[in-house]
């Protein structure tokens, strides 16, 4: 008896050591009238709130209750009487830290589990699975997700409206795709990527040309009958090009003189050309219109071509904005401008005068104007230089528009670039204008990174003697993208979750496609269960885009010294 | 130390003003530079001192005046410029090393690409130099595991493997603690006095007392003062120079 009464003596006085009502009561409820106010309001709600469940799902409702018991019991006892428990101490200081607190987290968990119910209701308890029962007559309750439309139009999501005799050929491309990364991953994994030349050089050359590869399974080479066999002209053209460019990487002492590569770079092209001329006339890989590509398929070969053109062209445009180019001197600038406003003042001007049919044209009629505008906007702010100024204009022009007009813009405008006659596909010039503008923001990013690299770096290179090329190669870019790592995969993430927008510029992409789905008579009106597994699938790529991009920056380093 | 009167002039600095704006900060400053001369410009903050070595590499651009490296003018045509940045070294306050190479790889860098040696040829030069500047064990480190003292080093030999007619040096060691200063302006001394044609921006009083052959005093773009070291410190001229000495000598 003795000792039950000390020990209750022990623990009163413990607890009067770490506890103090007053002090309880001011810090939870009458330390100002907001905090009552705030304390009785969500007393009220959590009440209501909590008989509410009770009516309506009392088992988790008590079970809840009993748990958000049991961790009070716990804290308290962390708190008052000592008794450590890791739960305990980790409840006292975050979930149950006060009585606010307290009715917060009886509150939220509430309202978790009701959303999760009835999100365990609609997708899980009440939903058919079964692909052929999703006919508006045969189909299960509407409170239920009715998933078998995803099986049921698989065809149009991987595909789109792709022809079904094509459907091998872009399966084959997706294998043939598979093959090579496993390959590539298993090098890697294994070392052999590092310490085999010849390996690391045959896979690298499939790399690149795995593009073509893919184009040619996926387009088909087109072939107009009745066209000769070789246009030498085109032949010829391509050996030129590719000689001097042979030329070039060999004066950059990029790569090493032999005649072996010698003869390689002057046979490449006209070999890949007879090839291709050959695929052409075979009826082996007959053209797929690019306007029939949809679905997931469309979605990934915009965003992957999107962001692979995109990230060269947006450092070139990066450089260039930053480039220390001579400029062109005001006496140059200015006679040519003045002359070139004469001569369109006097041979167009006068035309579209007499054209004009309204006061803007009549405006518009003295364009020539704008001539002398341009040059002193070059002159005034770039001090001549034209790189940095054609560089500047176009990304402040490119990123002042909505994505939208440029795809739209890609569409109208693309027949100008072309010869009178042929057509472009639509895809393409989605493409190309998704591509502008994805490289207007990537040279933004890029000449963010570009300025964080300290000037040293810059001086050092240039004091050693190295060019602008190789200063940037070796020195500039090397640090610049491993900085950059998180913005790119960022900016790569939103081109992939943009490229859904070519869906109202009328291709068929993922998401264009559940329109077309739902519009089927077969699966009418069942949008939610599309977009609740479309938003799925996004989510996943770009988790795993972002995971990715984590563990680059680990393995290279990024934010450390 | 004597330079031999008769050893070619190497670098020529003739009336250069140099201009940020509006504000000139070489106010017409003519310097000549022989052979194997060790020369160290002295003066206090603000007075273009940095300014003018970094126009003789172009990391500045002169407005005016002639600047002649191995009688190659320096002018706006980029040979020109390509040239003289071959036939000068130069090493930085905050020794500028790539992080991303190892120090064989930051050393080797230049000399493979702007003068085309073999790897073989530039590895061997590196380690030449490496080992003269007393840290041949560190080539295969990157830079941010080594000590201030010895990233300042391997900027030295990195400058020193190019094989450059003139050596310039801006405050090298500013940014060290004292116990390494030591260890780099030992190796600045042996080179002087291997016969390397050195210009060098720096506070150590001491380093330019023993080992140059002329000290240059500047303030305001100007240069005030020009002597042998004794004769510099002890027989200062110029008000200004006098001004600058006692503060900064505490006898």
């Amino acid at each position: 008896m003795a000792a039950f009464t000390e020990s209750l003596t022990r623990i009163r006085s413990s607890v009067e050591q770490r506890f103090n009502w007053n002090y309880f009561l001011q810090d939870n409820i009458t330390g100002s009238l907001w905090l009552t106010v705030w304390v009785l309001f969500l007393a009220l709600v959590t009440t209501f709130y909590t008989i509410r469940q009770l009516e309506v799902a009392p088992l988790s409702t008590i079970i809840i209750l009993v748990a958000v018991g049991v961790g009070l019991v716990l804290a308290v006892a962390n708190g008052l009487f000592q008794y450590h428990t890791r739960v305990g101490e980790w409840l006292r200081l975050n979930l149950l830290s006060s009585v606010s607190n307290v009715l917060l987290t009886i509150l939220l968990l509430l309202l978790l589990v009701a959303a999760f119910r009835g999100a365990w209701q609609y997708a899980v308890v009440n939903a058919t699975f079964d692909p052929d029962l999703t006919a508006p007559a045969v189909r299960g309750p509407a409170d239920g997700a009715t998933w078998g439309v995803l099986a049921g139009a698989r065809n149009l999501l991987i595909y789109g409206r792709l022809e079904r005799v094509n459907i091998p050929r872009v399966n084959q491309a997706f294998y043939l795709l598979l093959t090579l990364s496993a390959i590539t991953f298993a090098a890697n994994k294994t070392g052999l990527w590092r310490r085999n030349d010849l390996l690391r050089r045959i896979l690298t050359y499939i790399w690149l040309a795995s593009p073509i590869i893919l184009f040619i399974f996926l387009n088909g080479v087109p072939y107009i009958p009745g066209s000769p066999l070789i246009d030498v002209g085109t032949l010829l053209i391509g050996t030129v090009v590719l000689l001097a460019i042979y030329g070039l990487l060999f004066w950059q002492r990029v790569i090493k003189f032999s005649v072996v590569s010698l003869v390689g770079a002057a046979a490449a092209w006209p070999i890949a050309y007879l090839l291709w001329r050959l695929i052409g006339r075979s009826p082996l890989f007959p053209a797929i219109s690019p306007d029939s590509w949809g679905g997931l398929l469309l979605t990934l070969i915009v965003a992957t071509s999107v962001i692979i053109l995109s990230f060269p062209i947006g450092i070139l445009l990066a450089l260039g904005r930053r480039s220390q180019v001579r400029g062109i001197p005001n006496w140059l600038t200015w006679p040519i401008a003045i002359g070139a406003t004469i001569y369109f003042s006097f041979t167009s001007t006068p035309q579209l005068l007499e054209d004009a049919r309204n006061g803007v044209e009549t405006v518009i009629a003295f364009w020539p104007l704008l001539i002398i505008g341009a040059a002193y906007g070059l002159q005034r702010s770039f001090k001549g230089n034209v790189v940095a100024a054609a560089a500047t204009t176009f990304i402040e022009v490119v990123r002042g528009v909505p994505l939208i007009t440029l795809l739209f813009m890609g569409i109208i405008m693309a027949p100008f670039f072309f010869q009178r006659g042929t057509t472009i596909s639509n895809t393409y010039a989605v493409i190309a204008g998704f591509t502008v503008f994805s490289a207007a923001y990537m040279a933004e990013l890029i000449r963010g990174g570009l300025q964080a690299i300290p000037r040293g770096q810059y001086e050092a290179a240039d004091s050693l003697g190295l060019n602008t090329l190789q200063k940037m190669r070796f020195i500039v870019l090397p640090q610049v993208l491993r900085i950059l790592i998180p913005a790119l995969v960022g900016s790569f993430i939103g081109t992939f979750k943009a490229s859904s927008l070519v869906s109202i510029v009328g291709l068929f992409d993922l998401v264009g496609i559940a329109t077309a789905i739902i519009g089927n008579p077969e699966w009418l009106g069942l949008k939610k269960e599309l977009y609740y597994a479309m938003a799925v699938f996004y989510f996943l790529v770009c988790f795993a885009m972002s995971a990715y991009s984590r563990r680059l920056e680990v393995r290279l380093g990024v934010g450390e010294r | 130390m004597a330079v031999n009167p008769m050893a070619e002039t190497v670098i020529e600095v003739r009336d250069v003003h140099l201009w940020y704006g509006e504000f000139e900060a070489l106010k017409g400053v003519n310097l000549t530079v022989k052979h194997g001369e060790v020369i160290v410009i002295l003066g206090p903050s603000g007075s273009g001192k940095s300014t003018f070595i970094r126009a003789i590499n172009r990391l500045e651009e002169h407005g005016q005046g002639d600047i002649v490296v191995k009688g190659i003018p320096l002018s706006h045509d980029v040979r020109n410029i390509a040239e003289i940045r071959r036939e000068v070294g130069m090493v930085f306050q905050q020794f500028n090393l790539f992080p991303h190479l190892t120090v064989m790889e930051n050393i080797t860098l230049a000399p493979i690409h702007v003068r085309k040696w073999s790897r073989e040829k530039a590895e061997e030069t590196a380690m030449k130099w490496l080992t003269r500047v007393g840290i041949p064990e560190q080539a295969p480190k990157y830079p941010g595991q080594l000590s201030g003292g010895q990233q300042q080093r391997v900027a030295i030999a990195r400058t020193l493997t190019m094989e450059p007619e003139v050596l310039l040096f801006d405050e090298p060691t500013s940014a060290l603690d004292p116990e390494m200063v030591k260890e780099v302006l030992d190796v600045m001394a042996d080179l002087a006095r291997t016969g390397f044609t050195i210009l060098a921006v720096t506070h150590e009083m001491g380093f330019a007392r023993g080992v140059a052959d002329r000290i240059v005093f500047m303030d305001h773009g100007r240069i005030l003062e020009q002597n042998e070291p004794n004769e510099f410190f002890e027989n200062p001229k110029d008000d200004r120079l006098k001004l600058f000495l006692s503060q900064i000598l505490h006898h």
